[in-house]
């Protein structure tokens, strides 16, 4: 038995126990660091949402007062209702609520800053809607202004010594009384989604972030997504393999490294500068982030393209395919995934995208939606820019909200191209 | 020069559909193939066979301009398929492939029903301009292909559902349903067990009364089975030509002796 050593190594001799522990414990050391890396990503991740969620939350609801209003005919001009003293109406309405201070005007003014400075504006509106309303009583629900929102939502503690608060302890106990007579509600904030930018939190909404923004991503999308396959087509498919196809590849992909600012200075100097197209639209942003998705696309679709085994385009030159046919018949259906992938990954980049939008303007201050992409309008993540920039306290927890919606977006994207991908896959 | 005699309708066995004249095919500096001269008749299997490498799957290729897609190729040399030289800038590869059908090595059906694959050839090039005209363009090409019996309930299922021979049998089916003339195979069976082969050689066979058949083996045993002439390559050149008898019972080379007698390759 002098051989067994000689063949390689004895089942049962230490030596060889010694080496399999080695073996074994380095492979677990292996695993554990990954296991590790993974950890460390979802607690991140979870850190991430969980910080945007807990102060995010308040943002979903918002402090209203229901109040019965009545439209003083005296204070409405009938064939102009958009011309009238709402900011009164609004007075007298508080001066019910509050009878004791009737008389005392200082004070009445004081109380009706608790309603939101846009609250007059509210009931304008609903005026302006229906003038019949005009000398009737009417039940609105209007937003309180950011500092009693706060208070209602215990951001402010009125254990704190009164210098340090930003609501005095009379108008506490001005709010409080309006919360015993039970006309303080908390619903949920629709406003966030369907109003415009305001310099008021409470009033402040996504509506013209997310209509710029889509129709920012309509334009990236109508000019990327054609442009971006067929670039890649030609490339691929009918490019000749010499130094100016390697000298274009090499900046095709160079491009897709090329820091997003970038391309704002150049959609501000080209379309802004040079083609005089206005400030701030979305026809702008759109041209200027497909500038940055293009390379994304046509990196992705090349991919994609190359993935096509060659024996289904042999099989289909073989029986007598023209080069087009193969390409659109053949190599791109079967690639399609691949490409749908790329592009709405490469979306989801541009609609996250903050550098190029704020160079060519789109952080205006726009206080309402858009009705063209010709229109001024900010994006998702301007708006979140500006959110954060801005001292209101209400702003701080809408930028966590506004943050959580564009997350939302970002995930259904995502969603929208792995269905995608499962769908055209599947096609066999 | 050329056997090609058009105002004799009766095609003889021994017709030259394809003539081939010094070819040489480089890719980039090297030569695979070294002036090859060689007949190609009508109504005939011929194999190619030789050690790997040796040029005869280049050679192939040539015949229907498949290498065209390969950037670095170049062929220099005259082939004519019916005294029609197909490397002439009038002649369209695309209208050559169709009458030059190919089967390959792997299977290869598209990722399309049985019936779209078979149909696709006759599709492009304007064959069938009514769906009976069509339907009836795919039974005979399957029953060319002697699957039409294993296929005619599930012509809409996938064609990658079926098993490697009858895939290679679709494929086949595809590359007659253009009513080529010439039929080339790159090693047809090279992928296929020995039933799926047996079927697929026994199809050659019946080709050949419509086709002219070529078809690249590396199995000395099928080329003997199937073919009636035998081309031998070496190292890019065409050492032997004959029929097959007598290349492998009197080859006239020694390198030729040697590879069919399992010396060399």
């Amino acid at each position: 038995m002098t051989d067994a050593t000689a063949r390689g190594f004895d089942w049962a001799s230490s030596e060889n126990d010694a080496n399999l522990r080695k073996r074994k414990r380095s492979q677990l050391w292996l695993q554990s660091l990954g296991i590790g890396a993974i950890s460390i990503a979802f607690a991140m991740l979870f850190l991430l949402v969980g910080s945007l969620i807990s102060t995010g939350y308040h943002a979903f609801t918002q402090t209203h007062l229901e109040l019965e209003v009545t439209l003083d005919p005296d204070l409405i001009d009938a064939d102009n209702p958009n011309s009238g003293d709402y900011r009164q109406i609004l007075t007298d309405t508080m001066q019910v609520q509050f009878p004791d201070v009737a008389d005392d005007r200082a004070e009445l003014r004081k109380l009706t800053s608790i309603l939101s400075n846009g609250a007059q504006f509210t009931i304008r509106d609903r005026v302006v809607a229906n003038p019949d309303l005009i000398g009737e009583t009417i039940t609105v629900k209007v937003p309180v202004s950011d500092d009693y929102d706060q208070l209602n939502k215990g951001l402010i503690d009125p254990d704190t010594p009164e210098a340090n608060r930003r609501l005095k302890d009379d108008e506490i106990a001005a709010f409080n009384q309006l919360n015993e007579a039970g006309v303080v509600t908390k619903p949920l904030n629709w406003a966030l989604l369907t109003n415009a930018d305001s310099r008021f939190p409470e009033q402040a909404g996504l509506k013209g972030a997310i209509i710029g923004s889509a129709y920012a991503l309509l334009v990236c999308f109508l000019l990327s997504f054609p442009v971006g396959i067929g670039a890649a087509i030609y490339l691929e498919e009918f490019a000749p393999k010499n130094r100016i196809s390697d000298l274009i590849e090499i900046n095709i992909n160079n491009l897709a490294a090329v820091p997003s600012v970038v391309f704002g200075l150049l959609g501000l100097a080209v379309f802004i500068g040079w083609f005089g197209m206005p400030r701030s639209v979305p026809f702008v942003g759109g041209m200027t982030l497909a500038l940055m998705t293009l390379p994304t696309i046509i990196i992705a679709t090349r991919a994609a393209i190359k993935a096509v085994p060659p024996s289904i385009r042999e099989a289909a030159l073989g029986v007598g395919a023209s080069k087009q046919q193969v390409v659109f018949g053949h190599v791109l259906p079967l690639a399609m995934p691949g490409i749908l992938t790329g592009t709405i990954i490469g979306l989801a980049q541009a609609l996250g995208e903050t550098a190029p939008l704020l160079l060519i303007g789109m952080n205006a201050f726009i206080t309402s939606a858009p009705e063209t992409p010709f229109d001024s309008a900010t994006a998702l993540p301007t708006q979140i820019y500006i959110w954060a920039d801005s001292p209101e306290r209400g702003f701080v927890s809408r930028t966590s909200a506004a943050i959580l919606v564009l997350l939302t977006f970002l995930i259904t994207m995502n969603a929208i191209a792995i269905f995608l991908r499962h769908k055209f896959e599947r096609k066999w | 020069m050329y056997d090609v005699n058009k105002s004799e309708p009766e095609l003889d066995q021994t017709e030259t559909k394809i003539a081939a004249r010094k070819v040489q095919v480089f890719y980039g500096a090297n030569q695979a193939i070294k002036d090859v001269d060689i007949d190609i008749q009508d109504k005939t299997v011929t194999s190619f066979i030789g050690p790997s490498g040796c040029g005869k799957s280049t050679f192939l290729r040539c015949l229907n301009r498949m290498n065209d897609t390969i950037d670095i190729c170049r062929v220099e040399g005259e082939i004519r398929l019916d005294g029609q030289d197909i490397y002439a800038p009038s002649v369209d590869p695309v209208q050559l492939r169709a009458k030059v059908g190919m089967v390959f090595q792997k299977p290869n059906p598209f990722p399309k029903s049985i019936y779209d694959n078979v149909a696709y050839g006759p599709k492009i090039h304007g064959m069938a301009r009514v769906k009976a005209d069509l339907d009836a363009v795919v039974e005979t090409a399957l029953r060319d292909a002697g699957l039409w019996e294993e296929a005619k309930d599930r012509l809409d299922t996938p064609g990658t559902g079926l098993s490697g021979g009858q895939q290679q049998r679709l494929c086949i089916a595809r590359a007659v349903a253009t009513r080529p003339e010439v039929l080339l195979m790159d090693e047809p069976c090279s992928a296929l067990d020995p039933i799926a082969t047996a079927q697929v050689e026994e199809l050659i066979d019946e080709l050949r009364q419509n086709y002219a058949v070529v078809i690249v083996t590396h199995s000395m045993q099928q080329a003997a089975r199937v073919s009636q002439r035998t081309a031998f390559f070496h190292l890019g050149d065409l050492v032997e030509y004959g029929d097959t008898d007598t290349i492998f019972t009197n080859p006239q080379d020694h390198r030729t002796e040697s590879y069919v007698t399992g010396r060399i390759g």
